[in-house]
This record gives structure tokens, sequence and C-alpha cells, in this order.
């Protein structure tokens, strides 16, 4: 019955056609896919970046989610700015002293500063926005602003901030990212959460918002009027959100997209495609985040409640090793609770306990035994479970290292992956954890980012990103308060480096590394990173080459 | 190749024309109670779940003070007790109000209508190769059984039905995409190209065609066998030797008769494999980038945007239900000895 | 020449050349999967070498992956798990397709027409993604994988048994043990269930394969216990190198392929030797 049937050269055939078909569809629009340059000249003077997520407004005063921030900082400037070495620098305010012990700091504003919508900037809206917008409902405005009890405005040009008590830490926390100045004109009277101008937001910076086509790209614009005489080089910036990483690398790649975002592409990609000869890594410019990557351990349950186990976990991790094979070397081994991005005002020391001695196993071995947990049978000790931070793969693989060092002192580690809601609950509203992993920012001053971890009054269940390890020191709450408002520098740094020292020894948190939130850009940008908020400041020195 | 059973076969004595309007009305007041008892189901369970979204919102911001989780919740109307959060959803369902994302800050149905096209896209083409090349692959394997041909596609058949999706994905993009070059590695279109008309459909063609080669390849390989064994067996019967010997014309014979019967089972397999695509989506999307509801409903349930995702896997559940109609429909066209009782 | 009595059904299976190496290759993966302990001692999440090694490197068989562990050894402690969750899942849906189907089937009326509603019920709802939501709903664990497949898995199995159970049920010999007064539960256990076996039989060894790709679809989305080594994780993780280092993803995914390939020609081949069919063109 299978012979003889005429037809079947006709059905190859058409299989046969539609494969050829198929075929040229595919090689055929192909040759036009590999441009890399002409693509890039073709846009003219704008600046394509990509970032995720979506963000969900566009004024970063009332939110600090990271793409946020990163639009945020463009249309709106601050009172300050920051170098490489966090020190202030004028913004909008051109000038500042202090008086009254620290308790009054006078700012002179600049003049001739316009809106974008043509309306004059005055000392007004810098009241208005710092005490009803940035400290009611900015996520750290509470902690930036804590002291701020009022400010006074003699004239339009001049602001004068009124502290209950001497706060040196704010004076790193004015930038645009933290304390963006917003128009009173636009937002007095209004339900601030819900004004429509946080989603077509109007500032004074360097970029004009100037359209947003939802699920794909956000459009800003030259400010023409921008108080700096000449600048921004830029005609206009395209944030672009691609939610596939893959897609992502591959635009950078072909040229689509000239600059990268940390976050958006692998460490194992960034390293292959910084490699390239017309991508680089753009470094620096997270000073004024001060990231670091991080263990919280539960001090309240044993066996994590004794010193001497927290301090032999803390041995017990190759640092270094983390840093080059899991974050392709995107870091810096942490060695406390202070970043040494902080060097440059004198607030590092590293002169702690250090973890990172050649004999550390061996005294992580012994402090174990002095702590009374030997080892029992198959060699183990006793159990943790590490409840992973839900930021990535990257976390995982960090885990499965740490289950493996761990072996070694005799700790059974288990992992526990789950979603953000999940661990968000578990481990802040529950205290239901033994460790987790996850990062923390500084921000420009530790009191500002790092002390929210391990003061006593900041032991708030339900809470998110506190003191979630519970510790509690009389002293160490003494010396943040003191650090607080120590006014003469010397003397504040004096102070940090005994904090340090402290925590270090009680190890109620286990540093791991200093993150390096880098860029990849193409090598024709130029001037991406000029201070310490890198991709988060206004990019209005950055230029297009070639 | 063991068949899994279809979800409706019946066989009675014929009922035509008019039946099948009462059929399909029938039928579809039976999927509301269905379609309802889903929804409810999928509400409680995404209740169960620990975390809200205000949790998830706050872990994104990277802080919380107290005020704002409350103001977040009250937003959200997570403060309300579940019963009341139970029939507020249920009104909404029925109002086709399925909520709003605060996430993506648009209304979740236009979210999922918009990303929905992408992911009928994809199922429609992955249906329709694996349908149309199981169909003449099978036929071919069954008319040159005892050639290097019949071989060579069962071989690969057999092969298809055995790999894991994602990995069958993934090296395809090693080969096709990275060290060919043939096609894009992932997303729906080219970045940043902005193309209109036809250059706009000739780019979402390119990008299509690995993820829906794909997603059609498990399926393909099924009804290849399908079809090989229902075209041997039709081949054997009375009808077909009794045509032959009336020296009916072979094409004639395979093209008008057996090629019906035998498409049958295709028929009822096609309807389950339109019912279970979007969750295969979830992983194909996965791994191409492609933006459509599985992609969607995996960030959703990150997220822990119930409504969202309780959105998806409702209208899931209805496509499901419709699917499983049309094949009835399909089949009594087809085979018109079969009764919609 | 000796004759080995075999009973007829093991002669036909062994006629089957596919199904012989279906079969060898099966035995082959169990064995690795049984003295994992003995040729890769210790655990496959240990750093044992460079990172990115490829193949035939440093003593590493297939390489190592992006962290340093040998991707041999995943591979064969990785056989263990998805054999066993791919068994657990199939002995465990086979009993409650027994259980509901076979009474669907044998008791019939309202109690066939209830249970069939909720069979139903459970095959309307999109598996994969009802899995996802499952087992993220209540956190990545082995348990939770096996139990969330289980849900999604039993349907189609129910109404197997439910259609074998009916269609036996109205054979002779059954409705004489009814009339002699026999037992329901004796009745469905010694008459109608052995001759529905062999369907039941096959079916149940597809769902092991079933299972085994239900669970490395999971894992590779991240959904999978993460303290076990599974073919599935490996893929995920190799995911980040696929660029310069494809065998990372590349090599479990054939592991995935081979057994689960072994499988269904042993279920093939299970199938022509408990239900021979009269060979399809032999009476040409």
């Amino acid at each position: 019955m299978a012979a003889a049937y005429g037809n079947q050269g006709g059905a190859k055939m058409q299989r046969r056609d539609l494969l050829a078909t198929m075929a040229a569809i595919g090689l055929g629009a192909t040759s036009g896919a590999r441009a890399q340059q002409p693509a890039a000249d073709a846009r003219g003077n704008t600046l394509v970046v990509v970032t995720t997520p979506e963000p969900t407004v566009l004024t970063n005063a009332i939110n600090s989610a990271p793409s946020v921030a990163e639009l945020g900082t463009k249309i709106y400037d601050g009172l300050l700015e920051y170098d490489m070495g966090m020190q202030p620098q004028p913004s909008l305010a051109e000038s500042w002293e202090m008086s009254d012990g620290g308790k009054s700091i006078t700012f002179r504003l600049r003049r001739g500063v316009t809106w974008h919508d043509g309306r004059p900037f005055t000392s007004a809206d810098v009241a208005f926005s710092l005490l009803e917008v940035v400290k009611k409902f900015h996520p750290r405005g509470p902690g930036n602003l804590g002291p701020l009890r009022a400010v006074d405005t003699p004239d339009e040009h001049t602001a004068v901030l009124r502290l209950e008590h001497p706060y040196p830490p704010m004076m790193k926390g004015l930038s645009s990212l933290e304390a963006p100045i917003v128009a009173k004109h636009l937002y007095e009277g209004t339900d601030i959460r819900n004004n429509p101008h946080n989603n077509r937001p109007i500032g004074t910076g360097p970029f004009r918002f100037a359209s947003w086509e939802r699920g794909a790209s956000i459009t800003l614009e030259k400010n023409p009027n921008y108080w700096r005489p000449g600048r921004p080089y830029l005609d206009r910036i395209i944030f672009r959100f691609i939610n596939d990483p893959a897609t992502r690398a591959a635009a950078l790649e072909s040229g689509e997209v000239d600059v990268a975002f940390f976050g958006t592409i692998t460490p194992a990609e960034m390293r292959r495609l910084g490699a390239l000869p017309h991508l680089e890594i753009a470094r620096g410019g997270y000073e004024a985040l001060a990231p670091v990557m991080l263990m919280e351990l539960n001090t309240r349950k044993p066996p994590l409640d004794d010193r001497r186990v927290r301090q032999a976990l803390a041995y017990a991790i190759d640092r270094k090793f983390i840093v080059d094979n899991i974050w392709y070397g995107f870091g810096k081994p942490a060695v406390g609770p202070i970043s040494s991005v902080y060097a440059p005002s004198g607030l590092f020391t590293d002169d702690v306990l250090r973890f990172d001695v050649p004999d550390r196993i061996e005294r992580a071995n012994a402090l174990l035994d002095a702590a009374g947990y030997r080892r029992g049978r198959g060699g183990i000790r006793f159990e943790l479970t590490q409840d992973v931070g839900p930021y990535g793969e990257d976390y995982r693989r960090m885990g499965e290292y740490m289950r493996q060092a761990y072996a070694r002192i005799g700790v059974r580690l288990n992992l526990r992956s789950t979603d953000q809601a999940s661990y968000v609950r578990r481990v802040y509203m529950e205290y239901d954890f033994d460790m987790t992993s996850g990062w923390y920012v500084g921000m420009g001053d530790p009191t500002l980012g790092v002390q929210r971890q391990f003061v006593t009054s900041n032991i708030r269940q339900g809470i998110p990103f506190n003191n979630v390890a519970r510790y509690s020191d009389p002293e160490n709450d003494q010396l943040w308060a003191q650090a607080a408002v120590e006014m003469d520098p010397a003397a504040r740094a004096r102070i940090f480096h005994a904090i340090q020292r402290k925590l270090v020894e009680d190890s109620p948190l286990i540093w791991i590394m200093e993150m390096e939130l880098v860029a990849l850009q193409n090598r024709r940008v130029k001037n991406l990173i000029t201070s310490a908020l890198g991709v988060r400041g206004g990019l209005y020195e950055t230029r297009l080459e070639g | 190749m063991t068949e899994v059973p279809p979800a409706v076969t019946q066989q009675a004595p014929a009922a035509r024309g008019g039946g099948r309007w009462r059929f399909l009305r029938r039928r579809l007041l039976q999927a509301v109670p269905v379609v309802l008892l889903i929804v409810t189901c999928n509400f409680f369970l995404l209740r169960l779940a620990p975390g809200d979204p205000a949790s998830v919102l706050a872990g994104e911001a990277g802080a919380a003070s107290p005020e704002y989780m409350a103001q977040l919740r009250e937003q959200f109307g997570l403060d309300q007790p579940l019963l009341i959060q139970y029939l507020a959803y249920l009104w909404n369902v029925v109002t086709l109000d399925l909520g709003y994302s605060f996430r993506y800050q648009e209304s979740n149905l236009s979210l999922i209508a918009g990303r929905m096209s992408a992911t009928l896209l994809l199922m429609a083409s992955s249906v329709l190769l694996s349908v149309g090349f199981g169909m003449l692959l099978g036929l071919v394997a069954a008319l040159r059984r005892d050639r290097v041909e019949a071989a060579l596609i069962l071989l690969a058949a057999v092969l298809a039905y055995a790999a894991p999706i994602f990995w069958l994905g993934l090296m395809f993009i090693v080969l096709f995409a990275i060290k060919l070059g043939w096609v894009p590695t992932s997303g729906m279109v080219t970045v940043g190209a902005a193309h209109q008309g036809l250059a706009h459909v000739l780019d979402v063609a390119r990008h299509l065609i690995l993820p829906a080669v794909t997603l059609s390849l498990f399926y393909m390989a099924l009804y290849t066998r399908l079809m090989r064994a229902a075209v041997l067996e039709n081949l054997r019967m009375n009808y077909v030797v009794t045509a032959q010997a009336k020296g009916v014309p072979p094409r004639r014979i395979v093209l008008r008769h057996v090629l019906r019967n035998a498409v049958l089972p295709l028929i009822t397999m096609a309807g389950v494999q339109i019912g279970g695509a979007l969750g295969g989506s979830v992983v194909v999307e996965s791994v191409f980038g492609w933006p459509g509801l599985g992609l969607l409903a995996f960030d959703a349930l990150h997220a822990r945007d119930l409504n969202l995702l309780l959105g998806i896997l409702s209208l899931s559940s209805v496509v499901v239900v419709l699917a499983n109609l049309v094949v009835d429909l399909m089949y009594s066209v087809i085979d018109p000895r079969v009764a919609l009782s | 020449m000796a004759t080995l009595h075999l009973p007829p059904a093991l002669r036909r299976f062994l006629r089957q050349p596919a199904a012989v190496a279906g079969a060898l290759v099966l035995l082959g993966v169990v064995s690795l999967a049984a003295t994992a302990d003995l040729i890769y001692p210790g655990d496959p999440f240990d750093i044992v070498g460079r990172p990115y090694l490829p193949p035939f490197t440093d003593g590493h068989l297939l390489g190592t992956d992006t962290l340093g562990r040998d991707i041999a050894a995943g591979v064969v402690h990785g056989a263990r798990v998805s054999l066993l969750i791919g068994t657990l899942t199939a002995v465990l849906v086979t009993a409650i397709a027994i259980l509901i189907g076979g009474a669907a089937g044998y008791l019939g009326g309202k109690v066939d027409d209830a249970l069939m509603r909720f069979t139903e019920l459970f095959q309307t709802i999109p598996s994969f993604l009802f899995a996802i939501v499952v087992v993220a709903i209540l956190e990545p664990s082995l348990e939770t994988v096996v139990g969330a497949i289980i849900i999604v898995s039993w349907a189609p199995l129910a109404r197997l048994v439910r259609a074998e159970v009916v269609g036996l049920r109205s054979r002779e010999y059954v409705q004489a043990a009814i009339a002699m007064g026999m037992r329901d539960a004796s009745v469905l256990g010694r008459q109608i269930l052995p001759n529905a076996l062999p369907a039941i039989l096959v079916a149940a060894s597809v769902m092991v394969a079933t299972a085994i790709l239900f669970e490395s679809g999971l894992s590779f989305l991240g959904l999978g216990d993460p303290n076990v080594m599974s073919w599935g994780l490996m893929i995920g993780a190799g995911r980040a190198a696929i660029r310069t280092a494809w065998w990372m993803s590349g090599i479990p995914g054939i592991a995935i392929l081979l057994t689960v390939l072994s499988i269904n020609l042993v279920g093939d081949g299970l199938n022509e030797a408990l239900n021979p069919r009269v060979a399809v063109g032999s009476g040409r």
C-alpha cells in the first residue's frame, strides 16, 4: 500500500520551499543587524541608557527605588553635590555657613535659576521641599533630615536650616539623590503622593521630562535654561526598559544602547562585554551609596547569641574568593560595617579584628570548640539556615559557596530561597531566620545609612531594613549618639573608629564585600562618572565622541 | 507511544446543525461555574501566600517607615477583612475590572491585553507549526514507511519528545543565534529600531522563529507519531481497500478520506496543547525574553502582585475551557459521525 | 540450545530493539545514581577546581562550572534526584488515580459524575503555571516540588483508570463475581484492577518521565530545592555563562534527554509487550 504515491514528491517540494523561505527571512534580514556605530551615529547627540525595572514614578523625593533615583536626579537638583571624595560642592546652594554650634546652617541660594516651566526658583521651594516633602515622604527622609525643625527664608535667595541639635551627617545628605528640591507652586496644597507631576516632573535640573512610552522608554531633553552655562552637552537622554538580561546585553553589544547601569547585566557578562573593543567598564560613582554586601545574624537565637560563634562564622568565609568568582571582581572584601569609600573623610579604619588572616579556619574551629559546640556525628556541630536574599542568582551562588565554607568548620548550612515578599515577611516581620544575605547602602555618611542597622532604637519589628539582628549594646548606642552630633571632624573620626572596632568584635552582622556598582558603557561616552553619585548624577558633563 | 487520554471524546449517533448551537450554548453555560470556581480557588490560594505587595514595594524601595507601609497597605485595600476582599474581587471580575497594578502603573486589564498579543502570537504560531509539520511528517513517515526518511523522522520525533524545552531553547540560541548569527538571541523586536509596517512584521518574525519552533517541538513530535499511527491504521481499513479496488487514484484516497480520519486524534491533542500552551510559554518566554503573559505571571508572582497573577491564572483557565470547546466543535465538523451530546 | 521459558510479555518486550536499548540506557542511569557516592564521593556542591574548565581538563571529565564545581559529580548526583522524584511522583499519582478513577468507574452514577467534575476542574487549570504558583507560595523544597507535580498530574491518569474500569466492569467474569456476592472492594482489587494493570503501568511509566521534565523545568526557573543538586538547577546556573561555556548547560540537558528518552522507549516497549496489537501492515 505504501508504494506508488506520486504526490509524495509534491509534499516534499512544499516542505523544501517553506524551509527555504524561512531561511531566507533569517539570513536576509541579518545583514542589517550587525551595525554598531552607524546605528549610534544616526541618533545624533542622544545618550541611550538601559535600566531596569521601569520606574513607577519619576520623582525621587517620594520614592528611593534605584531606577526612580536614576531618572529623578537628572530632572531635579539638590542644595549640594558631592565630588568623588564625598566633599560637598555647590549646586542650588552657592555657599553655606554654620553657626550656633552647628544648629543653624545658612545657605545662600543661586540666583537666576528657573523651573522647567519658567517660574523662578526661590528659598520658598527649599523650605517646602525639605519640610513637607522629603522629610515626610522620602523613605530615608526622617533619617536624613531628622533634627530639622524649621527653614527660615529671610529673602528669596537665602534659606536658613534650623536644627534641634548639631547634625553633621545632614551635610552629606543634601544631594539631588536624597533631598531633591521640588516646586512649591506645583505641590503645595495637593495630595503629594498622587500629584500628577510625579509622572510629569518639573525640576531645575539639566534635563527636562519630554515623554514616557510605558513599557518601552522615557525621554529626557536638554534644559536650555540650565543654570550651568554651556551644560548639559547632551541633547537628549533616552532610558530604555528591557526586561530580558540577554536582550540588554545584546543591545549594548550592537550599539543600540550606550550605557548599561549596574544590575542590568550579570557580572559574568559584564566581564566579557567589558573586554570588547568598543565597550568599557565605567568605574566609580557609587561612593554616595556606599553599598556593602553582608549577612544579618539573628543574635537572639542560639547558637548565634554567642559572640564567639558569630566570629567563627566570619572567619570561615574567604571574601576574596566571593569577590573574584561570584562577582567577577566587581567588589572589594569588606573589613567592617563602614565601607572604605568613607576613607577621604577619615571615618574609615581597617584597624579592627581581621577575619582574613592565614589561620582563619583554625581560629574558627577553636572559637566554636571554646563556645561549647563540639563536633558531633558526621563532624557537624550545629545546623543553620540561610535565607538567601531575593536579589538575583549571584546570591544563590554565594549561598552555595558558603555551604561548603561552613562545612569546613562543622556547620551545616541549609539554603532557603524565597521571593521578595516572603523574605521581607519572614525576616523583618517575624524574625523567623538564622542568617540572611543581602546588601545595605550606607549613603553619604554612616549616620545616615549604617546607624540604622545597629542602634537599639531601631529595633522595630515589621519595618524592613533596620536593626533586624536586634543587636543592642548601650556603649554602642552611646557612640552612635555622639557621632551624630560631634562637629569636630577629627573627634568624629575617632568615634567612628571605636564603633568599627566594637562592632567587628561583636559581629552582629558579617560583612562580606564592598560592592562596586560599575556601569558598562560604549567607548564613545565620555565623562559619565564625574561625582560620587555616578550615574545617579545630573550627567551634565557627559559627552559623546566619535 | 502511549497517548494521554483526551479530555473529551464523545461518540454516538449524529445530530447536526441546530444541535451545534444548542451544544455551544450549553457548554458555555457549563463553563461559567467552572471558571468561577477556579477564580475562587485561585483567590484563596494566593491570599494564603505569605507576604503582601506592600512588603515587596517597601523591599524594593530599600527602606520603609511604618507610616509608609501603612499607607501602601491602605492603597492596596489590604486592611479589609478577607471576605470583603473576596466579594470585591468577584464583583470586579464580573465587571472585567481586574485591578490596578501599582508596580506597572496601569490597569491590569490593559497590562494583560498588551502582553496577551505577544503570547497569542507565540502560541498560535507554535500550534500551527506543530499541527502542520506534525501532519506532514507523520504522513511522510507512514507513506514512506520502509525508507530512510521515515526512520529519521521517527528518530527526530523521539528525541524531540524527550528533550526539556528550556534546554532545547538554550541550545538553539547557542547554535543559531550566537554561533551562526542567523537570528537574534532574544526579545520580540530589535531595540531602538522602531520599525513600521512590513519592516516591523519581518522584525517580529525573525525574533519569533526560535521561540515558536522550540515551543512547537514537543507536540510536533507527538503529532508526528499520532498521525503516522492513525494513517497506517486507516490504510488498512476496508474503505481504503475498496476504494483502491475501484480504481480511485491513491492521492484522492489519501487526501479526501485517510487524512480526514487520521487528523482526528491530532485535533483532540491540539486542544490539550492550546490549553497547556500558557504554562509552557512561561519557560520559553523566560529563555527567549519574549514579552508575554507567561513572563508577566512569573514577575507578578515574585512581586506578590496578586491581582495581576489572579487575572492571568483565570484568563488562562478560560482559554483552556474555550479551547476544549473549539476542539469539540472542530471534531464534529470533521467527523460527522460524532454527536455533540 | 537450551530454551529459556520467559513469560510471553517479556519475550515480546525483548523483541523490540528500541525498547531494549532504552532499558539498557535506563539501567545505566539507575546504576550511576545508585553508585553516586562511590564514584563521586562528597557533596556535588563542593568547589573542587578552577571555574570554567572545559571537559577533559585537570581530571574533570565534564569540566567545572562557574564556581569550580565538578560537572560530572553534579550529573551523577543529579541522576539520583531525578529518578527519586520521578518514581515517587509516579507512584503517588498512580495511587491517587486508582483511588479516584477506580471509584468513579466502578460506582458510576452520581459518584462518577461528581468525581469526574472534580477531575475536570484539575484538568482545566493550566498545569505548569499552577505548579509554579504552588511551589513559590509554599517555598521551594523537594516536598513542595513533588506535591505540586502530583496536584497537576493526577487528573489525566485518573481518567484513564476510570475508562479502563468502566470497560472492564461489563465483562462477564466481573458480572459473575458481583452476582456471586463478592464484595465491591474484592471485585475491584481481584478482578478489575489486575486486568487494568497493563494500561496503568504503561501510563505510570510515562509519568516518571513527565515528572522528571517538570522538576527540571521548575529548578531551571529557580523554584527547585536550593539544597539539592539537580539537573535543572545546573542548566539554570550555567545559563549565565552560555556564551563562553555552553557545555555547563548543555551536558546536564543531555542527561535529561537520555533519561527521559530511555523511559519513553521502555514505556513504548511495555505497551507493545502488555497490549500486543496486530502488527500494522502485516495484513497487506
